[in-house]
């Protein structure tokens, strides 16, 4: 979460030599990240980002605690006041014995502390400048001194407190349980909730709901000008109930944020204490109650040992023991050494959910000292016994040889919507759609790349001349039996403005390069967006690889296309499990070659043919198609003999027994 | 073979031979001239065989004339100047995209230093998207992925991190060096965001790795990409399958790290550096879910964005969706 900390209120806490720079820099080395300092007439603003297990740092105090730690590595003089841990009851004096109202908590797992008291006589009236000031350059709105304290309280020390009209609570009665679902209340910001049940919530004595615990308080016991009886109101929730509530309802509140990530409940009485005194100061309030504290289970000291040689090993570095406890220190922690190599250490309040293992301690220690001193050393690991998918290499060879060819890459977007695919007639899974889209436009994950390739053509229409060549190698998605879908290593290219055979050519030239001998046959079964009669199933052997042919003008006309789209579109991880990774030379012939050019006259398909030629006589050794005229076809042979010099008598005799 | 073949291929030899245009009118009376060779032939032979000869004859003649031209023209050409600059017949041109361009580069980086390549699922489960790096369902960690769902148990990923388990469990054992590249997703679209982006993983697993191999790695990789002027510094993040986390920067190139050109503040860095992304140690907890005895072995792993890379070194654009235009004016610059 990031907050938004006034110079001014941080000097509340800290004594320092250093300038707002400065501590921007140092803090953003070794603890949270100062995104940027904004200055304003006499102030300055820190937008600073608090990371998720470090909710301690979410205020004026917190980044005080740390800048004071780390601001002496970089030779400024720095120390905290005020610290909030110092406040006790004594504070308050002598306190009424009456109790500040009637409580029922239904479920004491829901509030680790609960904390309340009630005063009198207050006046509320707008606060002082400053106070104002503190809260307009931290993003919030300034409304009156009692409700300003409570904000300036969570600013400070990072506990959000609530405020009530103690007159507005029926019976002065608190019930706090979980919402029943279905349940609504309307929240300060004038929103109504209907809740799902499961949320802390609190109803008063006439069975109305006055507060949307940890979130934002309800509209009914808001404090107004003629608020005369204030109850002050600190504690912590379950984290899980807050969280969840808050992201339902969209009431991302600063004070939602805090309870979410599990505050110090130690910090909750200390909270109390100075909102007592601050409405004391400028609201004239009195107390007029004894104290609600709930605390059943307090927050245990936890202790961790410290292996020093360990850390030293971790960190890479040698850190001399004095240095280590002295940064401890410094951030609340205290060490005992239970060997000169062992210390024992206790984590403080604030630290008890973050602090687990030693690695944490690790980095308190390291990062203080400064992650960027330590040096630089690649590991001398050895190599692991493994290799890398030769798909991998594959693909690569693929995407390089296609770009040679005149080949564009493309990247598109593994999200497609509904209606592009229903523009090519292909099929989505709707396993395979997103629970919660951004839009319609990526909705579904693609189980083909050719509608993608379309609407790329289209949209370079009018921008670059035909012919154009795309390509995209990408995954396509099919469910299975299994959890997880197929990601399917894919290949598709398409030309627009070229002929079949041109694209047929650019596809045989690829097999050649990764060494396929690829087949075509005739599509045998319907396949949108191709025309059957113009294009081929791709086979290796027997196994099926894709599709070659020419998208029907039935489809290329929604895409606005007036020219000729070829297109192939072939299982690539299929393909790659063909590939053989070792090439086999043969010697070169020791004979010349006689080359000899045939025509046959036949109404079978043209492969057959050149298999037919392939498998007629021992001596012919490679065939090459020429053209062909009506069912007339050419072919050139070429005829070796390895024993020895082939004579022309011999060729025209193979020859002759083809034609027959 | 008879006479008239010899002529012809000693013909066919010493025309194209022929230096100039000088010897080749030579050569035109010595076959095709009235005392010509083939002249001289045809009056060796006895008068019965000119009928069947002729023929043959007067094609060897049309032969060597046709040949003599093609010569001829020829040899007037390089006489000729021809116009050099003007350009020549391109074959098409093609385009690997940025994108293909910067993995390959990245793979060769990383390979140099005996990381393998490996690509795992880009939809994945719950458990080794999240879970299993120690992010619990409900944890406010998972504020910071916009996470895109199948259903509860599948997700797109939102990082590579979910290679890191599946890389243990896989090899079983330590040494572990690797580098996942793939395809990641978020919830966002914006000018600087597109859903679909690409990120690369890089893991470290063995005994005694420790903080300043991290560094060491980083540095390996940046002055290999960017520059061997380049450097690194981590400043502490949080995630929570590392423990500590490190947020990477790399010294800013326009301004030398200063933070400052010309008296103004740099307009391409923040005080002299750039983020590069995250990295950390690998947490005890994710090694144990990985099968790996966190006592015995330690790790770091890094997740940085591809995209990202290209941005900083290519000054492609500040528009991340750029690189997923159709716009072939665009690519046909890769």
């Amino acid at each position: 979460m990031d907050i938004k900390l006034p110079h001014s209120l941080l000097k509340e806490f800290l004594d320092t030599s250093a300038k707002p720079e400065q501590i921007a820099k140092s803090l953003s080395l070794c603890g949270p990240t100062v995104d940027r300092i904004t200055s304003y007439k006499n102030d300055y603003l820190y937008h600073i980002e608090v990371i998720t297990n470090r909710i301690d740092s979410a205020s004026a105090f917190g980044i005080a605690r740390e800048a004071a730690t780390i601001l002496p590595q970089f030779k400024y003089k720095a120390k905290i006041k005020n610290d909030p841990y110092q406040l006790n009851l004594k504070q308050l004096g002598d306190l009424p014995k009456n109790s500040p109202l009637n409580l029922q908590i239904l479920d004491n797992s829901l509030i680790p502390r609960f904390t309340a008291i009630t005063l009198t006589n207050t006046q509320v009236k707008p606060s002082p400048k400053p106070v104002q000031d503190w809260l307009n350059l931290s993003g919030l709105r300034p409304l009156n001194n009692v409700i300003d304290i409570t904000n300036e309280l969570t600013l400070k020390y990072g506990q959000p407190v609530h405020a009530f009209d103690l007159d507005k609570i029926a019976n002065q009665q608190l019930i706090l349980r979980e919402s029943k679902k279905g349940e609504s209340i309307t929240t300060l910001d004038g929103r109504v909730h209907h809740l799902q049940g499961g949320d802390i919530v609190i109803q008063d004595g006439s069975g109305r709901l006055i507060d949307l615990c940890g979130i934002m308080g309800g509209q009914l016991s808001a404090i107004d000008s003629n608020t005369k009886n204030v109850l002050l109101f600190v504690q912590t929730y379950e984290p899980k109930h807050i969280r969840k509530t808050s992201l339902y309802t969209q009431e991302r509140t600063l004070a939602a944020q805090i309870f979410e990530k599990k505050p110090d409940p130690e910090l909750v009485l200390p909270t109390l204490i100075a909102g007592v005194k601050l409405l004391e100061q400028r609201a004239n309030a009195t107390i007029s109650s004894n104290l609600i504290d709930l605390y059943p289970n307090p927050t245990k000291t936890k202790t961790i040992n410290l292996d020093l040689n360990w850390l030293n090993q971790f960190a890479g570095i040698n850190l001399k023991p004095t240095q280590v406890s002295s940064i401890l220190k410094k951030l609340g922690f205290t060490s005992k050494s239970i060997t000169s190599q062992v210390l024992r250490v206790t984590v403080p309040s604030w630290r008890h959910h973050d602090i687990n293992l030693t690695q944490d301690l690790a980095e308190e220690i390291i990062r203080i000292h400064g992650y960027f001193r330590l040096p630089s050393n690649l590991p001398s690991t050895t190599i692991p016994h493994t290799q890398t998918d030769p798909l991998l290499k594959h693909e690569y060879q693929a995407r390089s040889y296609l770009s040679n060819l005149g080949f564009t890459e493309i990247y598109n977007l593994s999200l497609v919507s509904q209606d592009l695919f229903r523009q090519t007639n292909h099929k989505l899974e709707p396993k395979l759609k997103l629970s919660n889209p951004l839009s319609g436009e990526f909705e579904y994950l693609r189980t083909s790349l050719i509608p993608s390739l379309l609407s790329n053509l289209d949209a370079n229409r009018g921008k670059v001349a035909p012919p154009l060549r795309l390509f995209e190698l990408a995954h396509t998605y099919h469910s299975t039996k299994s959890t997880l879908p197929d990601e399917t290593s894919t290949l598709s290219f398409i030309t627009y403005g070229l002929d079949f055979f041109t694209t047929k050519g650019y596809l045989e030239a690829l097999a050649k390069h990764l060494h396929l001998n690829l087949k075509f046959k005739p599509l045998a079964k319907k396949t949108p967006p191709f025309i059957t009669k113009h294009s081929a199933s791709v086979y290796y052997h027997n196994h099926h690889l894709g599709t070659l042919g020419i998208i029907s003008p039935e489809v290329t006309s929604r895409f606005n296309l007036n020219q000729t789209v070829v297109c192939a579109d072939l299982n690539f991880a299929k393909l790659s499990l063909q590939i053989n990774p070792i090439l086999n030379f043969k010697p070169i012939p020791q004979y010349p070659s006689i080359y000899e050019d045939i025509t046959l006259t036949s109404t079978k398909p043209v492969a057959d043919l050149i298999t037919q030629l392939e498998n007629a006589h021992p001596l012919i050794v490679s065939v090459e198609y020429l053209t062909s005229h009506q069912h007339n076809h050419t072919f050139r042979l070429e005829f070796n003999d390895p024993q020895g010099n082939l004579t022309q008598a011999k060729v025209t005799q193979i020859k002759n027994n083809l034609k027959s | 073979m008879d006479d008239l073949e010899i002529i012809k291929k000693q013909a066919t030899q010493q025309i194209q031979s022929a230096k100039d245009l000088e010897a080749l009118d030579k050569l035109q009376t010595q076959y095709l001239g009235r005392k010509g060779l083939v002249n001289q032939y045809l009056s060796s032979l006895p008068k019965e065989a000119l009928k069947s000869q002729g023929r043959l004859i007067n094609q060897t003649k049309q032969y060597i004339d046709q040949l003599i031209a093609k010569r001829q023209k020829s040899l007037q050409q390089v006489q000729q100047e021809i116009d050099v600059t003007i350009p020549g017949i391109l074959p098409p041109i093609g385009h690997l995209h940025l994108i293909t361009q910067t993995i390959k580069e990245i793979e060769d980086i990383f390979t140099k230093l005996g990381f393998v390549r490996r690509r795992y699922p880009e939809v994945e489960t719950d458990w080794y998207y999240a879970e299993g790096l120690n992010i619990p369902k409900d944890h406010p960690a998972r504020d910071d992925q916009e996470t895109f769902y199948i259903n509860p148990e599948v997700v797109l990923t939102a990082h590579t991190s979910n290679g890191q388990l599946r890389e243990m469990e896989l090899l079983k054992k330590p040494p572990i060096k690797m580098i996942n590249i793939s395809k990641t997703y978020r919830r966002q679209a914006s000018n600087t965001h597109s859903p679909m982006f690409h990120q690369f993983e890089g893991l470290v697993v063995d005994k005694d790795i420790n903080i300043t191999h991290l560094i060491g790695v980083s540095n390996f990789f940046v002055q290999s990409y960017f520059g061997s002027d380049r450097q690194v510094r981590l400043r502490p993040h949080h995630f929570q399958f590392t423990e500590p986390s490190f947020e990477v920067d790399i010294n800013c190139h326009l301004c030398k790290g200063r933070g400052e050109l010309n008296g103004k503040s740099c307009p391409v860095c923040k005080a002299g550096w750039l983020e590069l992304g995250g990295a950390g140690m690998v947490h005890p907890q994710v090694l144990k879910n990985g099968g790996i005895n966190p006592d015995r072995f330690t790790g770091f792993a890094f997740g940085w964005g591809i995209e990202r890379l290209i941005m900083m070194k290519h000054n492609v654009t500040n528009n991340l969706r750029d690189l997923y235009t159709s716009d072939l004016r665009f690519l046909n610059q890769s």
